[in-house]
């Protein structure tokens, strides 16, 4: 079982330049602590800047002010203890299933004999047995999805971040993701960072529930949920406790959306 | 309206005649152009002299290939020609290939290289044959770089290109599973531009029988174009007609090579299903 790691957003702010030419601030000086080990969601409505915050914590991208330190240390690069989950298929298209999920220990050098066993072992545990020498092409969007998340924890990542996931998923297929996906974590003892815009599933999943604000992003309501683990997420979105949990953080959220909204119909107009 | 779904039988019938009625219609074409180019030039409505005609066609690859030609048989000249124009296209691939991924990976060496690049791609290569001809002389080293020039270009602007189109997001993803740079080219950016890389294959080879043909027109011993070199001297159209359809032959079995290799190498690809078929 590997430790989770610390993440420390120090006063970030982050700006693109747009085709037009004109700069877009997506972040302006987010500031937050995770602890190790936690599992927290972060929900905002949509172009928010949530999915930016992840991909400067990857290292991807750096900050245009301020930084982002892991375990006390300030990111520069990408780091290979950080796990990364794409919004969008990442499985890569002239690998089978095994080559795939197998790509993280190659790429790192460990010998055959052990990344043939651990393989295996994630094939099996994503439920993907049989379907080693299948092309992502010929697997439902589920299946993809399972490979890339095998794809991934293989690695161990001591910080996993995930990008909005399941949002390309029908609404069975997610649910029975996200209990598989509570199933892994639980006994990975990694820090996450998942991005959503699906409040539901943001509860279910979490320990702590980050509200931010209609781009640039900041801090509007940070959440602790005490829903018991481990959990069912299937199940627990019918209890009292979690309803009650929804009704005070949706009416944080419902502003933002609004704004976020109104902007876009502006944007659309102008 | 129909009561059941069509059978199994009923299907591949279906798809029978399509193909039969395919394949008489491309045959009668043939047939309807051969027999009036042959009835035409027999009743003297175009001249023969000028245009030949089938049979002599025909007539003039019998002699070629029973009595041989004036420069030698015409299997070695056909192998001269063949020779001359893998070669050619195997350099051209293979460094078309390492100098568009290695430029398409190298942001600051492709602007540096850009200009150069332009301007070399807008000489009319051809006229580097006579170059080719004084440096190396009569042989098969001249036929083999003219070759080589016309199909570098295309096969390095597909790599080049197929290198930058690689998806940013495949690249990302490689990188935190903890690729270094080199295992990123070798393992991602190569395979996505492998379908750009295999589609300028198709044409290049083309442009490798063009640089050797030419080559052989310029000066030389051997080779399918010093034969229609000698043909067109003879006043002999028949001759290069002949010698033509050998040249396609070897075209058509070369382009039937290089899908079987991009079959293979591109089998992860959803195969296309194409809509006369179903």
């Amino acid at each position: 079982m590997s430790k989770g790691l610390r993440v420390q957003f120090n006063d970030v702010s982050k700006r693109f330049r747009t085709p037009k030419g004109d700069w877009y601030q997506a972040l302006s000086g987010l500031s937050f602590i995770v602890e190790p080990g936690q599992f927290v969601a972060l929900v905002g409505p949509t172009g928010c800047g949530k999915s930016t915050a992840l991909t400067l914590l990857a290292g991807l991208e750096e900050p245009s002010l301020g930084t982002i330190s892991v375990d006390g240390i300030v990111v520069q690069d990408i780091d290979t203890s950080t796990g990364f989950v794409f919004q969008h298929d990442a499985t890569f298209p002239w690998m089978n299933v095994k080559n795939n999920i197998a790509a993280g220990p190659k790429f790192r050098g460990v010998p055959e004999s052990e990344y043939e066993q651990l393989t295996t072992r994630w094939i099996a545990k994503v439920g993907l047995s049989g379907f080693e020498k299948h092309f992502p092409h010929q697997l439902s969007g589920g299946m993809k999805k399972r490979v890339a998340l095998a794809q991934c924890l293989i690695n161990e990542p001591k910080l996993l971040l995930m990008d909005e996931p399941f949002s390309a998923l029908d609404v069975q297929t997610r649910a029975i993701m996200t209990d598989e996906l509570l199933a892994l974590w639980e006994s990975s003892g990694a820090t996450v960072l998942f991005v959503t815009h699906d409040l539901e599933e943001a509860i279910a999943l979490a320990d702590r529930v980050i509200v931010l604000t209609a781009g640039p992003a900041q801090i509007k309501a940070d959440f602790k949920i005490n829903l018991p683990r481990p959990r069912k997420a299937r199940d627990i979105r019918f209890t009292e406790e979690f309803l009650r949990i929804y009704q005070d953080i949706w009416s944080e959220l419902r502003d933002e959306v609004d704004i976020a909204y109104q902007r876009q119909l502006l944007a659309s107009n102008s | 309206m129909t009561e059941e779904f069509l059978s199994e039988e009923s299907i591949r019938r279906k798809v029978l005649i399509h193909r039969i009625r395919v394949h008489s219609l491309q045959i009668a074409i043939a047939v309807v152009l051969l027999v009036s180019w042959q009835v035409l030039t027999d009743h003297k409505v175009i001249d023969p002299f000028f245009f030949g005609k089938p049979s002599g066609v025909w007539h003039q690859l019998v002699v070629w290939f029973r009595h041989g030609t004036d420069v030698g048989s015409i299997w070695l000249n056909a192998w001269v020609t063949l020779e001359e124009a893998t070669l050619g296209f195997a350099a051209g691939v293979i460094l078309g290939i390492i100098f568009g991924v290695f430029l398409g990976r190298n942001r600051v060496a492709a602007e540096v290289f850009a200009p150069y690049i332009k301007v070399s791609n807008s000489i009319p290569r051809i006229v580097l044959g006579s170059i080719f001809i004084v440096w190396l002389g009569l042989g098969t080293l001249s036929k083999v770089a003219l070759a080589f020039v016309l199909v570098f270009f295309p096969v390095f602007f597909n790599a080049f290109q197929g290198t930058r189109e690689a998806d940013k997001k495949l690249i990302s993803n490689a990188r935190l599973l903890g690729a270094s740079k080199r295992q990123v080219t070798r393992k991602v950016v190569m395979p996505s531009a492998l379908s750009w890389i295999t589609a300028s294959m198709h044409v290049s080879f083309g442009f490798a029988l063009i640089g050797a043909i030419v080559g052989e027109f310029l000066g030389s011993q051997h080779g399918m174009g010093l034969i229609i070199a000698t043909a067109q001297g003879t006043f002999n159209p028949n001759g290069v007609y002949a010698a033509m359809l050998i040249i396609a032959v070897m075209a058509v079995t070369a382009e039937w090579l290089i899908t079987q290799l991009e079959d293979r190498l591109l089998n992860w690809r959803p195969t296309q299903v194409s809509g006369t078929d179903i």
